[in-house]
């Protein structure tokens, strides 16, 4: 029973530190240039490039503008703010409302799930929900449907479309 | 007859002057160039407004005279209606063709006694770099082809309600054109999406741009509609929900003309921002309006005369497919539109991108290749217990055990797991129905397995090109479960510096400067080793355009059936002036193109007429070949029916 206790002890304490050592992991120095950069464009697909001619993020514009670029220029601006900005370790919501405060909620590549933007996202909650209720009062209906019930237009006899379905088959047949 | 010569004549008159370089036509002058190579003067046809407008009425003018002259003795009460409602269509974009956007305007000035006076430039803009790719030539004629077929349909869904038409001949009659629609629609859809990922850059294929979802909703409606079809066609069902289905397929190919036309949207695709767009939503309101009130005063004619005997069923299967794809497309359409809605309503333009398309489309996509594997196997009006058993018994046991060794061999994300089990799921199915009919023929004939398969096939083309489709939409699915692991990798290379990215370690051998007839290319030349030992050669490159002042990419792709090795050069470096080089691991994406190639392959299966049972004559000393070619089928290839 001890030793059993002191296992768990011992386990709760190794996933104490293993925890800590993880939530710290981010705190750690981190070799400038290229890690930099790649959190940067990890970053930067969670903001809209703005230059208007496209829908694509800062960091996956690629559409052609100007001599050999390869985002175009104001991706790239973007892309250079959010490198700047998190060397200087601002933290990544800060740097987005900043963009937010500069561009107005455009700037944010899936609605917000606040305000205005929520009506996007229960959309199709509500088509399926809604959706579903129809197939289920269909199928419903077609449950009590006496069988072979077959309702005309007044006019139109079951024979007369009898008539009209064999001349369909006939006419066509391969 | 007479105009679709007239058309004719106009199209190729246009593709004549692009050759002769005929740049005293204002159309001409903005999309091609003297070096531009003759085969993208073809694709300049429809690089512009003017000339893409001409070039739909040029399509609809051959599929409006096939369908006129392949019943022109038949079905003498319907085709009136039919022909009205065609003719119609095409006034409309004649109407654009000759007073709204002419692709004849030719360059004047005024002259020095006021009359105007035609001026020749000594060359053209260009044609957009973005469009100088051999993909460019094919996918427009596919994706137009498409939105031009679904005309037929509807044309004949809405003369057969004004004719007060009963019965299910409209669909009878028009199966065919829709499927070949549908076939052109899908083949335009990813053939789109390949350009994308060859072209652009960004290392992916679907960036859920406007004008990309707008050729998405009149696929995913058809797709709807192929399936409904069969409910009215076996048991009388769904007849008003099919001719709204069909109208609401034709109405979305006029809306997403509309988007990519008007301006109301943005997107890298559309075409320049006119006035143009007005003209749709006024012709869009106009097919509404007719619509409506032919259905309103025929309505009588469509009441459906089955009931429903079960819910586990066929009937229920395609209602549900219905319900999801209808729901794929409202959300699709609705996100596409939201940013213009929440502009109106709000006052502030809110983006809807690829992340909420993904959220809320993944799910669905799920829900319906699920369903892909379940309806087919379902038996019309019920489905006994045992035939659940002995249909979705092994498949279910076969993909879940897949499910637990992927995930043992540490793939752990959820969506991709899953759409893998669906998969192997769907997959097994689809390969039992094979498995068991060309069994039974095999054992009869003596032939192969594989010919066994084929001569199955070929025996009820509808119900297994069916089935090869369903194959195809497996593997596209496979392809699209590789997303979730791309990776990519940027990188400032020095000649003769590596950069690492899965297995493979590319490294930058040499960086040169080509001039080429029409544009000057900077381009990398990197060694590919896998697994360090030599692979191959790749050359990204950048094309920059004298003529235009604009550049455009030229992606480098290794690609297997494990994964793409993609590679851009990305420019460079503004302070050190060294090239970068972007690299992307993308899993699977092979595998989404060849499901495109068997989907095309498998509808046009369903297009081929059945091979006719044969009656064979054997002696008392072959017994087995006398017996009637039921007998010995599993209950699963004779009792029940199956994709058709």
């Amino acid at each position: 029973m001890i030793r059993r206790r002191t296992v768990r002890r011992r386990g709760a304490f190794f996933c104490t530190v293993a925890l800590s050592m993880a939530a710290a992991l981010p705190l750690l120095p981190v070799p400038a240039g290229a890690q930099q950069s790649d959190r940067a464009r990890e970053f930067g697909k969670k903001v809209r490039c703005m230059c208007g001619g496209c829908n694509d993020t800062a960091s996956t514009c690629f559409h052609v503008g100007g001599a050999f670029s390869g985002p175009c220029e104001t991706a790239k601006a973007t892309l250079k703010t959010i490198d700047q900005r998190l060397l200087k370790g601002d933290s990544e919501d800060l740097i987005l409302q900043s963009f937010v405060q500069q561009y107005g909620p455009i700037v944010y590549v899936e609605p917000p799930h606040s305000g205005f933007g929520q009506i996007a996202w229960a959309m199709p909650v509500v088509y399926l929900v809604v959706g579903s209720g129809l197939v289920a009062l269909i199928i419903s209906r077609w449950r009590k449907r006496p069988i072979h019930a077959m309702p005309v237009a007044s006019g139109v006899s079951a024979e007369m479309i009898a008539r009209a379905r064999q001349r369909v088959a006939r006419e066509t047949e391969d | 007859m007479a105009t679709c010569g007239l058309i004719f004549i106009a199209t190729f008159s246009l593709v004549y002057l692009f050759f002769s370089d005929s740049y005293w036509v204002a159309y001409v002058v903005a999309h091609s160039n003297r070096d531009l190579a003759t085969f993208y003067k073809i694709a300049a046809l429809w690089s512009g407004q003017e000339g893409s407008l001409l070039f739909w009425s040029f399509l609809l003018a051959i599929y409006v005279f096939s369908a006129l002259f392949a019943y022109r003795n038949k079905n003498g009460e319907l085709m009136p209606y039919v022909g009205v409602v065609l003719a119609g269509v095409q006034i409309f974009f004649l109407t654009l063709n000759n007073f709204v956007a002419s692709p004849f305007k030719v360059l004047a000035t005024p002259g020095a006694n006021g009359a105007l006076e035609i001026f020749t430039r000594a060359d053209g803009n260009g044609l957009t770099p973005l469009l100088q790719y051999p993909e460019m030539v094919i996918h427009p004629p596919n994706l137009y082809s498409g939105y031009t077929g679904f005309t037929i349909p509807f044309a004949f869904a809405l003369g057969a309600l004004l004719a007060r038409y009963p019965g299910e001949k409209w669909i009878h009659l028009t199966r065919k054109w829709t499927m070949i629609a549908w076939c052109f629609q899908t083949a335009g859809v990813l053939l789109g999406a390949h350009w994308a990922y060859a072209v652009l850059g960004w290392g992916g294929y679907w960036g859920w741009d406007p004008v990309e979802n707008a050729s998405l909703l009149p696929w995913l409606t058809g797709t709807a509609f192929l399936h409904s079809v069969m409910m009215q066609e076996k048991r009388g069902m769904m007849k008003v929900w099919n001719v709204w289905l069909v109208f609401l397929t034709f109405m979305l190919c006029i809306l997403g003309t509309t988007l990519t036309r008007s301006g109301i949207v943005s997107s890298v695709h559309a075409f320049a921002q006119s006035s143009i767009g007005n003209w749709f939503v006024g012709f869009l309101a106009l097919i509404l309006v007719v619509c409506f009130v032919a259905y309103v005063k025929n309505r009588d004619y469509l009441k459906s005369e089955n009931q429903l005997d079960a819910i586990v069923s066929r009937e229920s299967s395609f209602l549900f497919n219905n319900l999801i794809l209808l729901v794929s497309c409202v959300a699709v359409l609705s996100g596409t539109l939201f940013p213009v809605f929440s502009e109106w309503l709000s006052g502030s333009r809110i983006s809807v991108g690829a992340p909420f398309f993904n959220k809320v489309n993944i799910p669905i996509g799920l829900l319906l290749l699920f369903l892909t594997g379940v309806g087919p196997l379902l038996a019309w009006r019920k489905t006994s217990a045992d035939s659940l058993k002995r249909n979705f018994g092994w498949p279910s046991l076969f993909s879940l055990a897949m499910g637990v060794i992927v995930f043992a061999l540490g793939f752990h994300e959820f969506y991709s797991l899953i759409c893998l089990v669906l998969c192997v799921f769907v997959a097994t199915t689809i390969l039992m129905e094979f498995y068991r009919g060309a069994r039974v023929i095999r054992a009869r004939s003596g032939a192969s397995f594989a010919s066994s398969a084929v001569d199955l096939t070929m025996r009820n083309t509808r119900r297994y090109g069916g089935y090869i489709v369903h194959m195809g939409m497996v593997l596209i699915f496979v392809g699209l479960a590789g997303a979730a692991f791309n990776k990519d990798v940027q990188k400032e290379m020095q000649i003769g510096s590596t950069i690492q990215i899965g297995r493979y370690n590319l490294l930058l051998q040499s960086f040169e400067s080509k001039p080429e007839k029409n544009y000057t290319a900077e381009r990398m030349v990197v060694e590919v080793m896998r697994d360090n030992k030599p692979l191959m050669m790749l050359y990204p490159e950048r094309r920059f355009f004298q003529t235009n002042q604009e550049s455009g990419t030229m992606v480098a792709i290794y690609s297997t059936l494990r994964d793409d090795l993609y590679v851009v050069y990305a420019g460079q470096s503004p302070e050190t002036q060294t090239p970068v080089i972007h690299a992307y691991l993308n899993p699977l994406v092979k595998w989404i193109w060849l499901g495109g190639a068997i989907v095309v392959l498998g509808t046009i299966v369903t297009l081929l007429p059945n091979r006719r049972s044969v009656l064979v004559f054997s002696t008392a000393e072959q017994p087995a070949k006398a017996l009637p070619i039921s007998a010995g089928l599993t209950p699963s290839a004779t009792l029940r029916e199956g994709h058709d």
